[in-house]
């Protein structure tokens, strides 16, 4: 009884002494803890990482490997996302339709992706069919088959989904885009063509696979309901302890183009809006200026309550979609601004972008904002561990980018020591605009003479 | 989140696969002012969600204000009382937290996703808002900009999208409440004025009409007192009369040939008029969906994109193309959408779709198919569960839709007593040939081959 009216009294004092026309003060949100990795490594080199996440009866894995498109021949881009989409397609074990049946028996879904860098089996499955799991993506990882008549059917329709994604106007713009920045790397070859996938051989995929898909050069990892650990890794060294080693090529230095200001447009005719992208190549994960430049780029358009939201849509009303990023990859990396306006305001909000980014790159940030941008990265980083796929994206990264242990752990420290100076230095190398590519995406004929004003313009078709 | 175990016997009676079964934590009261709340705590993440569901959506537009429920949704992030346009952003934000609004065509929801410490700031600037709006003419005029963009990205510079916003429903209903665009037309949205605003958030945006949900990490005590603090006294005002969503059946089969001046490949949509939400046969639909088009094992997947090679691309749902299955809502459809090669007609697409739901209504369902998709179902349920903006999401829709939030602890049994029967049934029932609405969107390039 004593309990009860204890907790009465609270509760009529806090009505009391709520003022509702003030944001109600709030405690610091609680400090993150990574849960406890356990980690081995097989005698073939394939290193496993578990977590374990009993909170529902399901298990999520991720399988990568340092390979991706970056290794793709010249004459052969879309090998790697090739060689990716048809892991399930049949092994000398099982048919294609025997892996997709067996994935739908265990609740599963699978799906092998292959980005600039990696190429990533992403599986789950209901837990109590962990081990079948774990039995089909072995069997997919060591033994594809790539049957002939499945890279036939691949290849027709990956060329009608490129054209579909190539009548997509921001799909055109990131193309672009890559090319100018990254020149001569292959970090600038984003998507193929139906030339280099016609080259595409049954013999080029099983030697890639040979090369690349091997398990000193993978990492797997289990997030979930698990069995015990004598258990879980008995089933894992039955399933991959066999895998033969292999001798996996070192990763491609990151030269890059000096930035330069380039000014281009690709003609989409019947555009209704200007789709824009300013920016340069930037840091990856490693690079000393990637936590300032992570707060940076949060600051000028990370959120509905950076710069460029706020002045652009919620104040011009020149955007629906504004926005920056900052994209690392495994050498270097990307930052851009990214925003599709009417072809009206067009030379105005380029003009304001400009401004915008030049800011950023001259004035020392204010220490509220900067504080409130720190606490929005926090709390978008702890958010997107909440699932199992977000907790296996990111360890897989970590795993698969070869960054320390602790990243992690010590991300959140790492943003919340970022000080203005690093922004301002930061910002003036990957920011700054006047050495800044400007690639726009829309109908030539209505807005090239705008353009035109702005310097150097050059025309392109689309692909 | 607890998790029991228990075997539930599967028709194959030599097979006792243990089932998980959803024990999401609920409770649910009212306030004085008919506010209700739930709440769903689970303290595994550090994170909070406040989910605010309005019992409002785009199908209560009027003519001549098409696009105006969105449009309204917008102006929900320009201001209230105490917050100031641009606070509701920067405060999220700057305490960690990610927000968004969006409009349906049957409610409008309104989220923050926090670090747990926060809960009473979402709490507070939710409560703000549903106490008053800061209603100006050049905030709305801002927002029609807004808005205006977002036509643009989203649907007039994009592929297929303005024939499936603005045309699709046209053609599947015959009332205007249904057949209307949610997206609205420029027009519609130049016309609309400062007291239109008022009055519909005067009329929708009540306590009375809203249901508010707090998943995730939270002390109880303290949210119910928070909740009572500052919800408490906000005035409720009189239930507003539900739109007349009566629609006719179709007794003929209907049709359309869009030219899409941004489309490179054709494209087929064929659709039916669905069942009743939570009848024995919107299970049955679900999972006939789930058979016809749920990943590589699917029979379109199996049959027609590989197989006959016809196909390229699919997607279904029962509530195409404004949700899926949990927040359908009646006069809905159960359409798939597929992009084909172009060396096959529309026509061609639509007999050879026809002809696997024509295989069900013929041959029904082995066993271990249907196992399989129930298994395909369950598991893709208990994934959502993973996120507290999901459980709230879910938990929100349904009690706007059926007054029970328990359903998401329930629901799965109910696709566990269907049986093969029962598919086959709605096949023979819901996908008729007879009162088939198909629409083909064609590139500009392939439209004279027709």
């Amino acid at each position: 009884m004593k309990l009860a009216a204890s907790l009465a009294l609270v509760a009529v004092a806090f009505a009391q002494e709520v003022d509702r026309t003030k944001p109600p003060d709030t405690p610091a949100a609680p400090s993150f803890r990574m849960p406890p990795l356990s980690e081995h490594t097989l005698a073939n080199g394939l290193r496993v990482v578990t977590v374990r996440d009993s909170r529902l009866p399901l298990v999520t894995l991720r399988l990568g490997f340092q390979a991706g498109a970056k290794f793709d021949p010249a004459d052969q881009i879309g090998l790697s996302e090739t060689v990716a989409a048809l892991l399930k397609e049949g092994t000398s074990r099982r048919s294609a339709r025997q892996i997709a049946e067996q994935m739908a028996e265990i609740g599963g879904s699978i799906e092998a992706v292959s980005g600039p860098d990696s190429i990533t089996v992403n599986a789950s499955a209901l837990s109590e069919h962990a081990a079948a799991l774990l039995d089909l993506i072995a069997d997919i990882a060591q033994n594809p088959a790539f049957p002939e008549e499945e890279l036939k059917l691949r290849k027709q329709n990956r060329v009608q989904e490129l054209l579909a994604q190539r009548a997509d106007a921001s799909t055109l713009a990131e193309e672009k885009f890559h090319a100018v920045l990254f020149g001569p790397h292959p970090y600038a070859r984003m998507l193929p063509t139906a030339a280099t996938l016609e080259r595409i051989t049954r013999e080029a995929l099983a030697q890639f696979h040979r090369r690349f898909l091997v398990p000193n050069n993978a990492v797997l990892l289990l997030v979930g309901d698990l069995p015990p650990e004598a258990k879980l890794y008995a089933w894992i060294q039955s399933y991959f302890g066999k895998w033969a080693k292999g001798n996996p090529p070192p990763s491609i230095p990151g030269k890059f183009p000096a930035p330069k200001r380039s000014l281009i447009l690709v003609d989409r005719p019947g555009s209704v809006q200007a789709d824009i992208r300013i920016g340069k190549v930037s840091v990856d994960r490693k690079n000393p200026d990637y936590f300032p430049l992570v707060v940076a780029n949060s600051i000028l358009g990370g959120g509905a309550s950076s710069r460029l939201f706020s002045s652009f849509r919620e104040q011009k009303g020149y955007a629906y979609d504004v926005h920056s990023t900052q994209s690392a990859r495994r050498v270097g990396g990307l930052f851009e601004v990214v925003t599709q306006v009417r072809n009206e305001v067009l030379p105005q909000a380029i003009e304001d972008l400009l401004a915008e980014m030049r800011k950023i790159s001259s004035q020392p940030v204010a220490k509220q904002e900067l504080s409130n941008v720190k606490n929005y990265l926090a709390g978008a980083f702890v958010i997107r561990l909440e699932t199992q796929s977000g907790l296996a994206d990111q360890l897989a990264m970590v795993k698969l980018m070869d960054l320390p242990g602790d990243y992690l752990e010590t991300y959140v420290t790492r943003v919340r020591s970022v000080e203005p100076d690093g922004v301002l230095k930061v910002a003036k190398k990957y920011i700054h605009p006047d050495d800044a590519a400007i690639v726009v995406v829309g109908d030539a004929a209505k807005i090239a003479p705008a353009l035109e004003r702005l310097g150097k313009l050059t025309i392109e078709k689309t692909p | 989140m607890s998790i029991s175990r228990i075997a539930i016997p599967l028709i194959a009676a030599a097979i006792a696969a243990p089932a998980a079964q959803l024990q999401i934590p609920i409770e649910k009261y009212r306030l004085s002012n008919g506010m209700r709340v739930i709440l769903s705590r689970d303290s595994a993440a550090p994170v909070v969600t406040v989910y605010v569901i309005y019992d409002v959506g785009a199908r209560v537009e009027q003519k001549g204000r098409t696009g105006f429920a969105h449009l309204f949704e917008h102006m929900m992030f320009q201001g209230s009382k105490n917050a100031p346009k641009g606070m509701h952003f920067q405060l999220i934000e700057a305490n960690g937290g990610w927000l968004n609004g969006s409009t349906h065509a049957d409610y409008t929801d309104y989220f923050e996703v926090m670090p747990s410490s926060k809960l009473a700031l979402a709490l507070w600037l939710e409560a703000d808002r549903m106490r008053g709006l800061n209603i100006t003419k050049e905030n709305l005029e801002n927002q029609k900009e807004a808005v205006k963009e977002e036509r643009r990205l989203r649907m007039d510079n994009q592929p297929y999208v303005t024939a499936i916003v603005d045309r699709w429903p046209a053609l599947a209903f015959r009332n205007w409440s249904n057949a209307h665009s949610l997206m609205g037309s420029y027009e519609d949205l130049n016309a609309a004025t400062v007291d239109d605003v008022a009055q519909f958030f005067k009329t929708y945006y009540a306590p009375n009409n809203a249901v508010l949900v707090i998943a995730g990490d939270f002390e109880p005590a303290t949210a119910k007192k928070l909740i009572a603090t500052y919800f408490g006294d906000i005035p409720p005002q009189p239930q507003p009369k539900p739109p007349d969503l009566t629609e006719p059946p179709v007794q003929a089969p209907r049709s359309e040939t869009v030219t899409d001046r941004l489309a490179k490949v054709p494209a087929l949509i064929a659709g039916f008029h669905g069942p009743v939400r939570r009848s024995h046969d919107y299970y049955a639909l679900v999972l006939l969906d789930v058979l016809l088009t749920g990943g590589d094992s699917s029979r379109i997947s199996q049959n027609l994109i590989k197989g006959k090679q016809s196909i390229v691309q699919v997607e279904a749902n029962l509530g195409w193309p404004f949700g899926g299955p949990s927040d359908y809502k009646q006069p809905g459809v159960y359409a798939l959408m597929a992009l084909h090669k172009p060396s096959f007609k529309g026509a061609e697409i639509a007999a050879q779709i026809q002809e696997e739901i024509a295989k069900v209504q013929r041959d029904g369902v082995e066993p271990r198919e249907l196992e399989r998709v129930k298994t395909q179902l369950r598991s893709s349920r208990i994934h959502e569960m993973q996120s507290s903006y999901r459980r709230a999401a879910l938990l929100g829709q349904y009690e706007i839709f059926d007054g029970d939030p328990s359903w998401i602890n329930t629901e799965l049994d109910r696709y566990q007593q269907i049986t093969a029967k029962d598919i086959q049934a709605v096949a023979e029932r819901y996908l008729r040939p007879e009162v088939r609405i198909t629409m083909e969107i064609v590139p500009p390039s392939q439209e004279s081959q027709k």
